[in-house]
């Protein structure tokens, strides 16, 4: 059982912050002229990140309590469509965005009551789910790309708010850090998030000592759901357009990250913190490497090897501290 | 329910000759049946009168549905690699279009890229015994067989958006409908080349940056080569091919963000296909690039594309008319069944660069365009 405060962040898995520390000075130092650190190159990943970080928090946290979620590639897609559905109607952004978050949760909370109910591996569950709800966005939206900036324009408030900037500080990091303190605090400084642990440590005990963990399971799939919602959003105010392509790719890379900060396979093991660096760490190899002009089919080796390297070196530590 | 589909008008005529035959054969047998003695031999004419009847009506059965069977009766399926692409939606369209036309059933598949799935569904395609098949034949060896058996059972098949790099001579399809990859290529990289030209850029040194959504797809391999003939007749010798990730259009924006920065030497940038070239203006505008600053085009026309058009930081767009591509695989393979024609159809190549043109792609921008 998992202790709280701050130690479960700061003590637990001090990997992944030397790891991120390390990847960070590696390509500042060796990125010619230290593109790294080029304001566009900064400017560029804190507008691009979290796209597929703030997801992947909801999902690490998952992960934590024992489960999976593979059907964020599919729910992000809906969810813009929705959302540019809800703006071809005339509807406000901003109150499209409010209705669309419990659309959001809606999804998730099938994806929950599926899994706990069936008591079938969430991996096969939300494998299901991403395919027939990627069906569903290709009939529905018939693959067409719908553009969306006619809509946003007369509401530049909003744009701004999402996905505006401060200079050259795009306000997606504020979104992206703000949800992680968020999920942080739940997962670290609540009860709920203690019953998190608990489940994904162990299911049996943690009934026995009374944790309704199907509603704790539940609950994290309808989190997800709604932070696909917000996804959704954002990334198509961003492009200014619905593709029904969004998300393709992100389920796996989601717990790529998760993993590389530090999160167990097994559940019960991993820190929001953790979680976060493990998505910036997976985004800054990638782009480093290209800043390193590494060539063109190696980035994808380069970035599978960082993966299993990060794995053994977690595996190996979690086996030192037990 | 038929017992052979000929789709030749000259089968059909064999046959009507066949029909002819057997009922000469029963009116002889009514003859002979109707003459004085030999009863024996009556019954065994009768049991023959019988057999050749129901033998001539199946026969009957067969020509009248080889002659009259009507577009609402024909069933078309489309077998691509596409759907996870915009692309894909307009190819579907014209499909529907063609199909909502002549009354007859079409269908598409998708297989998003994986070959292996897509020969899948070729198969299931070849078994549900349509019509006839269109085929994205996006491998120069994989389809040779499988086309050629679907044709030997009797199932017309042509290609389209893809094509053998021989041509009919490398695959047995019967016509292609689509764009000639590699002139497409040549006719975009031209027009950078010729904008290029007019800038001042000094060719010996200029460098060409070509991001690709799936790098070694045939689409972004042939188109390349296209590029790289008109780089030779420009003297551009610096190229590169650059892996944009996949189909994920904020994958493709960080890669090709993160190469222009890392590359500021990039004369020309081109997209290879219709993601990477919608997020071009992105990209560009991410890496602090100013219009004309780097020298960019690429294909179809998505709402960035039309959007970086509009504010001068692409230069051309190559429209393939995908709608064709979907609409005349419905027409041809309906003109075939019906009389054997199976045109080659070129529906690329169609450069966008002109305000004039733009306001009409616009407004049809994802959907018929």
């Amino acid at each position: 059982m998992k202790k709280s405060g701050l130690s479960p962040i700061l003590n637990y898995n001090i990997n992944t912050p030397i790891v991120f520390v390390a990847i960070v000075l590696f390509f500042i130092i060796f990125t010619p002229n230290h593109l790294f650190i080029d304001l566009r190159n900064l400017a560029s990943m804190g507008k691009l990140i979290p796209d597929l970080g703030i997801v992947a928090l909801g999902v690490g946290m998952l992960m934590i309590c024992g489960e999976f979620d593979l059907s964020i590639a599919s729910l992000i897609p809906l969810c813009s469509y929705v959302f540019a559905t809800f703006l071809m109607k005339g509807i406000n952004p901003a109150l499209a965005l409010i209705i669309l978050l419990p659309v959001g949760a809606a999804l998730g909370f099938i994806n929950g009551t599926i899994v706990v109910k069936t008591g079938l591996p969430s991996f096969i569950i939300t494998l299901s789910t991403m395919m027939f709800w990627r069906g569903v966005v290709f009939i529905l939206s018939r693959m067409a790309p719908i553009s969306i900036t006619k809509y946003i324009k007369p509401y530049p408030y909003f744009e701004k708010m999402l996905t505006g900037t401060i200079g050259r500080f795009p306000l997606q990091v504020i979104w992206f850090v703000g949800i992680a303190i968020i999920l942080g605090i739940l997962l670290h400084f609540t009860k709920f998030g203690n019953w998190i642990f608990a489940t994904g440590s162990s299911k049996g005990a943690a009934r026995a000592m009374g944790i309704n963990t199907n509603m704790v399971k539940t609950t994290c799939y309808i989190i997800i759901g709604v932070l696909c919602a917000v996804v959704g959003t954002l990334q198509s105010v961003r492009l200014g357009s619905f593709f029904a392509t969004q998300g393709v790719g992100f389920e796996l890379k989601t717990i790529a990250a998760a993993v590389v900060g530090g999160t167990s396979l097994r559940g019960g093991v991993g820190s929001m913190l953790n979680i976060f660096l493990g998505i910036l760490i997976i985004k800054i190899i990638e782009n480093g490497l290209i800043l390193m002009k590494v060539p063109v089919f190696g980035v994808e080796a380069f970035i599978g090897l960082a993966i299993i390297l990060f794995v053994i070196i977690n595996n190996f530590t979690q086996r030192q501290m037990t | 329910m038929y017992i052979s589909k000929n789709i030749n008008p000259v089968n059909t005529i064999i046959t009507m000759q066949k029909i002819q035959f057997l009922l000469w054969v029963q009116v002889l047998q009514i003859l002979i049946l109707f003459s004085k003695g030999m009863k024996k031999v009556k019954k065994i004419m009768i049991f023959t009168i019988a057999v050749t009847f129901i033998v001539s009506m199946l026969f009957i059965g067969t020509s009248t549905a080889e002659v009259g069977k009507s577009a609402e009766e024909m069933y078309f399926r489309l077998v691509t690699h596409g759907g996870d692409d915009p692309f894909w939606a307009v190819v579907a369209q014209g499909m529907r279009d063609a199909a909502a036309e002549l009354g007859c059933k079409a269908e598409i598949d998708f297989s998003g890229g994986d070959l292996a799935k897509q020969q899948k569904a070729f198969l299931e395609a070849v078994t549900s015994k349509p019509d006839g098949i269109a085929l994205v034949i996006n491998d120069d060896t994989v389809w040779d067989k499988p086309v050629e058996d679907a044709i030997a059972a009797g199932i017309p098949v042509i290609g389209i958006n893809n094509d053998d790099t021989k041509g009919p001579v490398g695959n047995a399809r019967l016509c292609y409908i689509g764009q000639s990859e590699r002139r497409a290529g040549y006719i975009i990289a031209t027009r950078l080349f010729q904008e290029g030209e007019a800038a001042g850029v000094d060719f010996a040194t200029a460098h060409v940056g070509m991001a690709a959504e799936v790098p070694g797809a045939m689409y972004a391999t042939v188109r390349s080569q296209g590029v790289k003939d008109a780089m030779a007749e420009y003297g551009i010798t610096s190229f590169e091919m650059i892996d944009a990730g996949g189909l994920e259009a904020t994958t493709v924006e960080e890669r090709q963000t993160a190469y222009l920065i890392a590359n500021p030497k990039t004369t020309f940038f081109l997209g290879a296909g219709g993601i990477c070239t919608d997020r071009i203006l992105s990209s560009l505008k991410a890496a602090g690039l100013k219009p004309g600053e780097v020298i960019a085009g690429g294909f179809d026309t998505a709402p960035g594309t039309v959007e970086g058009l509009k504010e001068g930081y692409i230069t051309a767009t190559i429209d393939q008319q995908q709608y064709l591509q979907g609409y005349l695989a419905v027409y041809t393979l309906y003109l075939y069944n019906k009389f054997g024609l199976t045109p080659n159809v070129d529906t690329g190549g169609y450069l966008i660069d002109t305000p004039e043109i733009l306001g009409v792609i616009e407004e049809l921008s994802g959907t018929y365009r």
